[in-house]
Order: C-alpha cells, then sequence, then structure tokens
C-alpha cells in the first residue's frame, strides 16, 4: 500500500472535518433563539422542586454493586471450568481454587475496611481510614 | 499440563501478585507502619525483576517459548520488558514514597496498585494472543486510572482521573475493535498461532490454528479492508496509551492532575508497555504487511513530533511541558517501528532510557512543588541550583537527555531510532524528526537556564529531599550518564530482545 492509496482516506478526512464545520455553523446561524425561564427548569414537567437536597446522598449501594460484579464475574468463570471439569483435572482444580482463593481475599479485604457496614457513613469512614487532609477539614 | 517453563513465563506476575495479596492482607490486619508496606513490595519488585532475569537467561537470543495454550510467549523481548519496568516500578516507588506515607492507609492499597500495573504491563508484552493482550491492557490501564486520580480531594486530581478513564475506555473499545476485524479477516487471534491446539477438542480434532502471522505469510488476500480497518484500529488503540499525537489529548491533564509523586510511573510504563505491544503486534503479526502499516505509522510519528514539540514550546508549567515532550518523545520512538524487526532494538534502548528519564524529572517536580499537588509552574524552578544543587543536578541532566545532547542515553537513543528508520528508507521523516529535536532543545534548556542563570525569588522555599526519593533520584541519573557515555553493552544486549 502506497502513500497514493492513503488519497481516498485523507479526502474522506477532509469531507468529515467540512461536514462537523458546516453543521455547526448552519445551526448556529439558522437556528431560532427563544430563551425562556422554564427552558433553565431541572425538568420541564412534573412537580416544580421546592428545595435543593440539603446534603449528598450516601451511595452505600454503589461499594455493594461493584462487590456483587466482581462475584458475578467469578460465577461466570466458575461456570466456565464447570462444563470442563473432568477435561480439565487437576489442573483445573488447582487453577480455579487459587482463582477463588484471590476472590475471598478481595472479600476479607473489603469487609476488614467496612466496606460492608451500611451504618457507617462513608464521610466517617473516609476520615477514619484515610488522609490526612480529610482529618484536617473535620477539625 | 502446565510444565515448569509455563510457570516461568509468567512468574513475575506470580511474584507481584503474591505481593500485593500479602500487602493488602496484612495491611488490614495489622496496620503496620508504612515500612512494612515498602518491605513487601520491595521483596515482590526484587523478586519480579530476578526472575525476569531467569526468564532472560532461559529465552533471550530468539528461542522463545509458548506457554499456557499459546497465550503468553516467554522471550527475549517479554524477559525485557520485565527488566525494564519492574525496576521501574520500584525507582517510581521509593521516589513517590513521601506520597505513599502521606495518603495514611490508603497508601498501602496505592502501592498494591502500582505493583499490579506493573504486572499488567509485563503481561501486555509477554502476551502471544490478542485478546489475552486486552485483558493485560486494562490490568494496566484499570490500575492506573485509579491512581491518576488518588488524592481525590483535590479537583484537578478527579478530573485527571475521570479524563483518562473515559478516553481509555474509549480507546480499549477501539483497541478490542481492532482485534474483531482482525478476527474477521484472518480467523484467528493468536499472533503465533497454538500447535496444542489440535489436543484440546475431546470429542475430535479442532482446526488447526495456525496464527495471524502464519495466515497473513501464506495467503493472499484479495479484498483487504477489514484487515487494513483492523490493523488501523489496533494501532489507534495502543497509539492512545503510548500518547501520540492525534490521540494524546488526555495525556497534559493527567501528568498535571495526578498526585505528583505518582506521575513518572503513569507516563513511563504506559509507554513502555504500549511500545511493547506494539512492537509485538507490528512487526510479528502483521510482519508480512509492513508496507500496509509503515507509512501510516510513518505519518502518525511526523504528527506526534511536531504538534508534540511546537506545543511543548508553548508551555509555563513543566508537567505540561514534559506532557507534550512525552508526545514528540512517542513519535521519534514510533519511527524506530517503521524499520520493522530491525528497528525493534532501538525501540528498547529508547524506551527503556526515557522511561528512566521521565520518572526522574517528574520526581524532581514532585518534591518542588509537593507530592501530592498537581501544578508546578516553571516560575517555581527559577534559581533552583541554589536552593537545591542536587535536585537541579538531576532535572538539568534529564533535560539534556531528553533533548538529546550527547554523552547522555537521549541521544543515543535518538541516534539508534533514527538509524533504523533512516536504513528503512524513511529519510524525510529522520529529517524532520532532527529539526524537531533542534527545536526541542529550546524548552528543555529553558529549564536549565531558569534553575542556574537566575536569582532565586526570597519568598520561594528549599525543596527538602527525603532519603528515599534521593536515593531513586541518583539512581536515575546515573543511569542516564553512565548508559549515554557508555551504551554499547545495552545495544549488544538489545540485539537479544527481540520477540521470537
Amino acid at each position: 500500500m502506497s502513500m497514493n492509496d492513503y488519497l481516498p482516506i485523507a479526502i474522506m478526512f477532509l469531507l468529515a472535518m467540512a461536514f462537523a464545520g458546516v453543521s455547526l455553523l448552519l445551526s448556529r446561524f439558522i437556528s431560532p433563539r427563544n430563551p425562556t425561564p422554564e427552558k433553565l427548569e431541572p425538568y420541564e414537567c412534573g412537580i416544580v422542586p421546592l428545595q435543593e437536597p440539603v446534603q449528598r446522598f450516601p451511595v452505600k449501594f454503589y461499594l455493594v454493586a461493584m462487590l456483587f460484579v466482581i462475584f458475578d464475574i467469578e460465577i461466570v468463570f466458575l461456570f466456565a471450568w464447570a462444563v470442563r471439569f473432568e477435561q480439565l483435572g487437576w489442573y483445573g482444580v488447582w487453577a480455579i481454587g487459587l482463582f477463588t482463593l484471590l476472590l475471598v481475599e478481595t472479600l476479607v479485604y473489603a469487609w476488614k475496611r467496612g466496606a460492608l457496614d451500611w451504618n457507617v457513613s462513608s464521610r466517617q469512614r473516609y476520615r477514619r481510614v484515610v488522609a490526612p487532609e480529610a482529618r484536617e477539614e473535620a477539625a | 499440563m502446565v510444565g515448569n517453563l509455563d510457570i516461568l513465563a509468567i512468574a513475575p506476575e506470580i511474584a507481584l501478585t503474591a505481593a500485593v495479596v500479602v500487602l493488602l492482607l496484612v495491611e488490614v490486619n495489622f496496620d503496620p507502619h508504612p515500612r512494612v508496606w515498602g518491605g513487601i513490595a520491595g521483596v515482590g519488585i526484587v523478586a519480579a525483576t530476578v526472575l525476569s532475569v531467569f526468564q532472560w537467561v532461559e529465552w533471550s537470543g530468539g528461542s522463545g517459548e509458548l506457554a499456557f495454550s499459546g497465550m503468553i510467549t516467554g522471550d527475549g523481548f517479554s524477559a525485557m520488558a520485565g527488566m525494564v519496568v519492574f525496576p521501574l516500578a520500584g525507582l517510581s516507588l521509593m521516589s513517590g514514597w513521601r506520597l505513599v506515607t502521606e495518603m495514611r492507609r490508603r497508601g498501602a492499597e496505592m502501592v498494591s496498585l502500582l505493583l499490579l500495573a506493573a504486572a499488567g504491563a509485563h503481561l501486555m508484552a509477554a502476551s502471544a494472543n490478542l485478546i489475552m493482550l486486552f485483558i493485560a491492557l486494562e490490568v494496566f490501564s484499570i490500575s492506573l486510572y485509579v491512581l491518576a486520580g488518588f488524592t481525590r480531594s483535590r479537583a484537578d486530581a478527579d478530573e485527571a482521573a475521570l479524563k483518562y478513564f473515559l478516553l481509555g475506555a474509549f480507546a480499549s473499545a477501539v483497541f478490542l475493535y481492532g482485534v474483531a476485524l482482525l478476527f474477521a479477516a484472518t480467523g484467528s487471534l493468536s499472533i503465533y498461532g497454538d500447535p496444542t491446539i489440535y489436543e484440546a477438542g475431546a470429542r475430535g480434532i479442532i482446526r488447526a490454528d495456525a496464527g495471524i502471522a502464519a495466515f497473513l505469510d501464506s495467503t493472499i488476500i484479495l479484498e483487504p479492508g477489514l484487515l487494513l480497518a483492523g490493523i488501523a484500529l489496533l494501532i489507534v488503540g495502543l497509539g492512545f496509551k503510548v500518547t501520540a499525537a492525534p490521540f494524546h489529548v488526555w495525556s497534559p491533564d493527567v501528568y498535571q492532575g495526578a498526585p505528583g509523586g505518582i506521575t513518572g510511573f503513569l507516563a513511563a510504563s504506559a509507554k513502555v508497555a504500549g511500545f511493547a505491544a506494539l512492537a509485538r503486534v507490528l512487526t510479528v503479526a502483521l510482519g508480512a504487511n509492513i508496507a500496509d502499516w509503515a507509512p501510516a505509522v510513518a505519518v502518525i510519528a511526523a504528527v506526534s513530533i511536531v504538534l508534540g514539540t511546537l506545543l511543548a514550546l508553548a508551555q509555563t508549567d513543566i508537567k505540561l511541558m514534559l506532557a507534550y515532550s512525552s508526545v514528540a518523545h512517542a513519535g521519534f520512538i514510533l519511527t524506530s517501528l517503521v524499520a520493522g524487526p530491525a528497528g525493534v532494538a532501538g525501540m528498547w534502548f529508547y524506551v527503556a532510557t526515557y522511561a528512566v528519564s521521565v520518572v526522574a524529572a517528574f520526581g524532581v517536580a514532585a518534591i518542588v512543588s509537593g507530592h501530592t499537588m498537581g501544578r508546578s509552574p516553571l516560575s517555581s524552578y527559577e534559581g533552583l541550583a541554589r536552593r537545591s544543587p542536587f535536585l537541579a543536578a538531576v532535572l538539568g541532566i534529564t533535560m539534556l537527555s531528553m533533548a538529546g545532547i550527547p554523552l547522555t542515553t537521549g541521544f543515543v537513543g535518538k541516534l539508534a531510532v533514527f538509524t533504523a528508520a533512516a536504513d528503512a528508507g524513511y529519510l524525510w521523516l529522520v529529517i524532520l524528526a532532527l529539526v524537531a529535536s533542534v527545536a526541542g532543545l529550546y524548552f528543555y534548556l529553558r529549564v536549565i537556564v531558569l534553575m542556574y542563570f537566575r536569582p532565586t525569588s526570597d519568598d520561594a522555599i528549599t525543596p527538602r529531599v527525603d532519603w528515599s526519593s534521593g536515593i531513586a533520584l541518583g539512581i536515575a541519573t546515573l543511569a542516564t550518564v553512565l548508559i549515554g557515555v557508555v551504551p554499547w553493552w545495552l545495544l549488544n544486549l538489545l540485539n537479544d530482545a527481540l520477540p521470537f
């Protein structure tokens, strides 16, 4: 493939750039502009929000969901191993055992670090375990 | 089913993963002093390095070995990747150790992620199958995404992590699409093929997998559209990791936003792993199609060199300057790949020595502007030679090496890659790269002028060098000078570091 074969790609590239540029410019010049206060509302329909949320919501489900995904994937691998269990023999048992052990270690680590404590707020946990700058903020 | 040599092929990864497991369990159960983490991580890194040397003794000089049903290679190439990446991880850990201790208990996670990233980087270089390569790429990248945003109370670290993650995930998707197209075109995901796949089926023989390289060698493809698109997407996906030019937009924000102590590792390991993967895929799997990809690689190299140099000229922050200069360096390294297998030794030399320089440069930046901080304006380097002669010397020598001044590794590396490209007939690229190198002198020497010939301002603080980063920076600088003065042994060694 010589450099000449790249000519169609170069033309395609220029066309794509031109298309993007022309579309942006056109929509800028011919689009109607009519701003109203309603357009800035969070929801154009439905109940008007009475107040902003006072604080950030804890997203504890996130950690649980992450852990779930990890063990979900483990099942996927276990399934593939179970299908070929007899052919893989002891090698398979060792391999999948090692794999499971690593995941158990993950669970132990997450558990000990308080990822499963539903009642501790993430802020407290962060302060308890983590960074000095968070401690200073709290003080 | 699995022999000793199979285990040897991934032995460094096993050592590092074991270190991570022990480290995390010890940390969470006993909450020891950070020194203990350092000890465990150090043992892991040293073990991985020693095992890479074993691999080198076993396989260097072209006698390679396929392990785990053709998923992993053991050859001089992968051994060399280990011998480069693991000491690099050790140097980065030492120069960023203050950040680790400042992070308190999360520091253990940081050390673990760094070790896992190193393991992923070596796995990328050792992969013999494109799916394996993708998994290794993800192990490596995901560790780096987390590391980039590790100081999460800082907004620019968040920005760095988010940008790196979103763009990186996109690039991984592009890479995977390339793998899929290549599979559609050649009917194989394996770079070398897998002779053992005959035995794999219990109910009769499965079709033999000859591998991408053998297929392309023996087949004339009349409609190469799928193949070419696949090659292009692979180059884009890996080009992102090595910050080659049209795919570099993430690098300035990430290098500037990431916590100072870890930026050097982010920059250096991505280059080593990305170029190792790129070299193996291009020169081995697609070696027969060099006429297809070499012009594209040459153009990417040219764009990287020009854009990186021009943008680096305009920067007033040393980390942004290093980020754009790393784009230019990606271009320089890519010039070696247009020569195919003949350029791999030069690529190794450039990538390894540049990685050491980059760790040293970011290490100095981390000390001058703070281990958790992102920004590092050039003005804070004025008169650094008076405040800290050691740091000024380290940064000065590193800058000279990056500029390609003789008696440093940068010069030998440039010489090696330019010779390879010129021998392959890409004289225009070499001339362009030479002109850009001269232009690059301006922004590298500017740092030296600032450090040595400007008065230091009165309120400038005197940076305190802790002993671990002092040792790391000293080793990096010594290596830059010593290998720059006597490069022949390394160049000879690297001639055995080709993929088999």
